[in-house]
């Protein structure tokens, strides 16, 4: 601290007392040259190279370039003294940067300090990686990292440190974080009761949610209940409210996070996430005098309406919010005005219909004479983005006369929107020369290359321009122009070779740059005229001779070009790449751009194309899985996932990265007992361990069902971030929602309650899957095969013998008959186990009918099997089982040949002689 | 993701800077031209501002995303956050106020001096409140119990070190809490411990 290093005060206070600048240089250089000096006879002990170091820094701070220092610094953080520990990371994350070599040297004091059991340093050294961390930093001391964040002891403090430095190292370094794999264990510190550490492991699970969509993707529910919980229950410790806000950043960033996904389509989470977006609009409309509640309010406001339109362009909320937005740009705060514009632009560049925005035009044109620049750059934007086929001559015709009083600050991008808007919206090909040339002779130096380039080929490529106005090259306002306006007169008198002659005298007289243009220009005609070819290719030909090095390059490569004749390249803009410029790998994306909502959807399928690279990537590091792995995993394929696109590669990526998604479903003797007794009773337990009991009652109604799963805490000690998800194989056959959002918590020694809907919509084969995960000290995951098969959908039906076997009968042998034959077992008493043959079967609700098979060992059943989408199907059922030969014969006739497959193999399961229990 | 947080005054001398990305230019370069862009705005005027003109001043990679400054004046103070789309503006507005209002509580009506003569001290509150570039707490009871937390680390190994020095270690009152050197200084010079 400077109140202990008198020297540093006397420093500081000499170079405040320095009148002008040269002197303050003066003195700077003189103590720099004192500090080298000293440095370099060395033998310095801590306080002193501590001294030392703080004038380098406080010299940094002034602005100055530094160049001493760094090696002590190193040395200092290995002091076993904090004060002086702490200038030397101090001047590490000030003087260095991720690519300094010196950072080699402290890479070993900081895993020391990390894996020291003192939380202060561990955080002074979280600190240093987090600012300067790079690649090598990454690969040496991310488990340590990673360690103090999931470790139950770290402390807030150090857990929060340790959530944005492994997000640091993640952004340098993708590939050395197995994102996928660390998933639910990150994600469950969401429910941590700190809000200063949800807020950190929040900003993490957003970095890497981007990339890992599917595996990260029960942080959706996660951020909706914590959103419920600060905005509608108001659970949150006093001290994280900002002027009466429940931490506004938390909000943000949770608002921000659903915005990464696809709306949910549990209709649980819809409600509940409704809810919440309906109370914070609410909110906004109290205002207050104090300008900090105002403010915090409304970025929370903000968000939420970008959440809302993200969700639903259409809703009530959204047009709630076109409401407020409307008012906003018209606020006597530049502030308000400015966001408004902002987050109008985010409503055109999404909604199905404009209406609502043009509502406002006027107002925005308005804007752009704002007196802030600020709002007037968002005004152009929003502008930009509500032009469509009806208002574009208008806004192009504002946009240009604005043109003419911009400010040059803005003027770039003004005729480069200007000009893509043109070319979008143009109605005729009159309308877009006129408005083009208007723009050029306006702009003047502003018209950057892009333009020229994209107009030439506009104008070249475009066959129907027989007739130009005959005034276009005198309507020239540059030199250039002229040139291409003969071009297109190509027709009238003009041949090719004459135009050229005309020219190319006059490019003589030209700047390089425009000569250059030119060259372009004789590049294209190289394919439009080829009678002219040979002409052509002579002047690239003298061209590669100039002076100039850039004209000399172009016209060498045109040379090669036209000498090899390659196809003329299609139609692309190269405008709108220069106005949606890509992003950065693991950096934040945008969940939009400025532009109509085309821009933005092409947007989301390049960015889903990118994401499914990102996945392979990483699936380097994760050992392959086995073949049955595989095939088992492909359970829940495209479930709320990102991936629809359906090509090849989408499908392995989407199979390789799915192992850690779902994690195995456990296994053994009891978990298959349990299971398999509950697919012919409606209630008992499914799982169960020293910490938890999983127990389910059900009930089942046509195509429809209900399930009750509680879950038991046998422990002394709360389960928290308890999380449960349910995965189906085939959403389109058979859907499961929650009723409500679970509780996170489930109380020592007592029970909390799920309630399930069930939906039967098509013949289905594989059993959901349940995950429940919580923490119990560590983090745990048990995956459970749910008991809801086909056979619960199917409601008995009595049959007369005479109409039993008529439709026996009707429906025939195989495809549409499954038949087999297994060993069963023999009671204690060696006779058949009629009551268990019984109880299975109608358990499995097939109606067990008495007069209809002579045999009385035998069973004849019928049922109807109840779908939403593909209706009922009957199915009957024959069991023949023999005592003596401890076999059973197995038949099933149903109208489809799906069911009857299934529907044996549900019923043979628990007979069999190697049935689980 | 904030890329710096800079403090300079109104005749734009800096008084804190700090980069959370690398950049292309002398910091000194960067804080002129903020300085040169802000100083001319009226106090009415939007706390936001986009500059394309410092996309080419501060790193390669700032063409790929627009960034915006989002600044707040206190007295002779301007305190300036670059950051890029994915930070509410209002949001950073919010946490300018938060570090403002830290700096209060550990120097006592905080004023220009403090951030001189305390630079150290400025920048390790700034690490309670921001790590590389991310949010890291907002609650202020919390950023100032961790700088407590510091700085009686930082007391103890430097008494152990120094049994002898003055104001440190010792029992009364220049123990307590930070005392600022410029009441040392004035102390000095005119005799009155006023700041």
């Amino acid at each position: 601290m400077a109140t202990n290093m008198r020297g540093l005060t006397q420093f500081i206070a000499d170079i405040r007392g320095a009148r002008v600048r040269d002197l303050e240089e003066k003195r700077i250089n003189k103590e720099m040259a004192n500090i080298r000096k000293k440095f370099k006879d060395g033998n310095l002990d801590g306080y002193q190279k501590k001294k030392y170091v703080a004038k380098v820094l406080y010299t940094y701070i002034l602005g100055y370039k530094v160049d001493v220092g760094h090696m002590e610094a190193v040395n200092l953080i290995s002091s076993p003294k904090y004060s002086e520990k702490q200038i030397g990371y101090l001047a590490v994350t000030l003087l260095m940067h991720e690519n300094s070599d010196f950072l080699r040297l402290v890479v070993n004091s900081i895993r020391k300090d990390l894996d020291e059991n003192n939380e202060i340093n561990n955080c002074l050294a979280l600190h240093a990686i987090a600012n300067v961390g790079g690649t090598e930093m990454a690969e040496a001391l991310c488990e340590d990292v990673h360690r103090l964040l999931i470790s139950p002891t770290s402390q807030s403090m150090v857990k929060k440190k340790a959530a944005l430095t492994l997000l640091r190292l993640y952004r340098k370094h993708p590939n050395v974080i197995p994102a996928a794999e660390w998933a639910l264990r990150i994600v469950a510190i969401m429910d941590d009761a700190d809000l200063g550490v949800v807020l950190c492991v929040t900003t993490l699970v957003m970095a890497l949610a981007q990339d890992h969509l599917e595996p990260y993707a029960v942080c959706y529910q996660k951020a909706v209940d914590r959103l419920y919980r600060l905005v509608v229950e108001h659970e949150y410790s006093a001290t994280y409210a900002y002027y009466k806000v429940p931490s506004p950043w938390l909000q943000v960033k949770l608002l921000r996070l659903l915005q990464y996904y696809p709306p949910s389509d549990d209709p649980a989470i819809r409600m509940t996430l409704h809810q919440v977006l309906e109370t914070i609009m609410n909110n906004s409309a109290e205002q207050s005098r104090n300008m900090q509640h105002n403010n915090a309010q409304r970025a929370v406001l903000f968000e939420a309406i970008g959440l809302a339109i993200h969700l639903d362009t259409n809703s009530p909320l959204v047009s709630t919010a076109a409401v407020l937005l409307a008012r906003f740009i018209s606020s006597k705060e530049t502030n308000v005005r400015y966001l408004g514009l902002d987050t109008l632009a985010h409503l055109a560049a999404r909604a199905d219909s404009l209406e609502a925005i043009k509502m406002h035009q006027a107002h925005v044109i308005l804007s752009l004479r704002d007196r802030d620049i600020s709002v007037r750059r968002r005004a152009l934007d929003l502008l930009y983005s509500m032009c469509d086929v009806d208002n574009s001559e208008v806004i192009v015709g504002e946009l240009l006369q604005y043109l003419k009083v911009a400010d040059y600050a803005l003027r770039e991008e003004l005729v480069l929107k200007i000009a893509v808007l043109t070319e979008k919206y143009a109605s005729s090909y009159r309308w877009y020369v006129d408005t083009i040339l208007e723009l050029i002779s306006a702009a003047g130096d502003h018209v950057g290359d892009e333009v020229w380039y994209r107009v030439v080929q506009i104008i070249t490529n475009t066959k129907t321009c027989k007739h130009m106005p005959p005034g276009l090259s005198s309507n020239g306002s540059s030199y250039v122009l002229g040139e291409y306006g003969h071009l297109i007169a190509n027709e009238e008198g003009h041949s090719p070779i004459e135009q050229l002659q005309v020219l190319h005298t006059k490019s003589q007289f030209c700047t390089a740059p425009t000569r250059s243009l030119l060259l372009t220009t004789y590049i294209k005609w190289v394919n439009v005229f080829p009678e002219i070819k040979p002409q052509l290719i002579n002047i690239f030909e003298r061209y590669r001779h100039v002076l100039d090095s850039e004209l000399q390059q172009r016209a060498c490569e045109f040379y090669a070009l036209a000498s090899r004749d390659p196809p003329f390249p299609p139609r692309e803009s190269a405008l709108l790449s220069r106005l949606n410029k890509k992003h950065g790998a693991t950096e934040d994306k945008r969940t939009w751009v400025h532009g109509g909502r085309d821009v933005n959807q092409d947007r989301e399928a390049t960015k889903a194309k990118r994401s499914l690279t990102v996945d392979k990537s990483t699936n380097g590091s994760i050992p392959s899985a086995g073949v049955s792995d595989v095939l088992s995993s492909l359970q829940g394929l495209d479930l709320s996932g990102p991936s629809n696109v359906t090509s090849p590669t989408s499908m392995a990526s989407t199979v390789l990265s799915k192992p850690t998604i779902a994690p195995h479903v456990v296994v053994g003797a009891n978990v298959d007992r349990w299971f398999e007794k509950l697919t012919y009773s409606n209630e008992g337990v499914l799982y169960e361990d020293v910490q938890i009991q999983v127990g389910i009652k059900s009930r089942y109604q046509g195509h429809i069902g209900q399930l009750a799963v509680y879950m038991g805490n046998k422990v002394s000690a709360p389960l928290t971030s308890f999380t449960t998800k349910v995965d189906v194989d085939d959403p389109e056959a058979l859907s499961i929602t929650f009723a409500k959002m679970p509780a996170t918590t489930v109380a020592p020694r007592s029970q909390s309650q799920q309630i399930l809907h069930v939906e039967c919509k098509k013949v289905f084969t594989t059993p959901p899957i349940m995950t429940i995960s919580f923490l119990a000290g560590s983090h745990q995951t048990i995956a459970l095969r749910l008991p809801v098969v086909l056979t619960k959908f199917i409601e008995p039906v009595i049959l007369g013998p005479l109409d039993f076997f008529e439709r026996w009968r009707i429906i025939g042998g195989p495809p549409r008959e499954a038949q087999s034959v297994f060993p069963i077992n023999l009671t204690s008493g060696g006779e058949l186990d009629r009551d268990k043959q019984q109880h299975v079967i109608s358990g499995q609700k097939f109606s067990i009918l008495p007069d209809v098979d002579p045999s009385t060992n035998n069973f004849v059943g019928a049922g109807v099997l109840h779908t939403s989408i593909d209706g009922k199907v009957g199915c009957l059922l024959r069991l023949e089982p023999n005592r003596d030969a401890k076999l059973c014969r197995i038949t099933v006739r149903s109208t489809s040949e799906d069911v009857v497959g299934e529907v044996k193999k549900l019923i043979q399961k628990p007979l069999s002689a190697d049935a689980a229990s | 993701m904030i890329h710096s947080v800079i403090i300079f005054n109104t005749s734009g001398i800096p008084r804190l800077i700090k980069f959370y990305t690398p950049i292309n230019q002398s910091a000194q370069a960067i804080v002129t031209k903020i300085y040169s862009l802000i100083s001319i705005r009226s106090s009415g005027s939007c706390n936001f501002l986009e500059a394309p003109e410092l996309d080419e001043l501060l790193g390669p990679k700032y063409d790929i995303e627009k960034l915006r400054v989002v600044y707040r004046s206190y007295a002779t103070l301007h305190f300036v956050f670059v950051v890029d789309s994915s930070e509410s503006e209002l949001g950073i507005l919010d946490l300018i106020q938060v570090f403002v209002e830290a700096l209060d509580r550990a120097f006592e009506n905080v004023c220009e001096l403090d951030l001189v003569f305390h630079f150290d001290e400025v920048h390790h509150i700034l690490a309670e409140i921001i790590q590389g570039g991310l949010v890291l707490e907002t609650n202020l009871d919390e950023i100032d119990s961790a700088v407590h937390q510091t700085a009686s680390a930082r007391k103890q190994s430097f008494a152990a070190a120094n049994p002898l020095a003055l104001g440190v270690g010792g029992v009364g009152p220049r123990s307590a809490g930070l005392q600022t050197p410029l009441g040392w200084l004035t102390g000095k010079l005119t005799g009155v411990g006023t700041r």
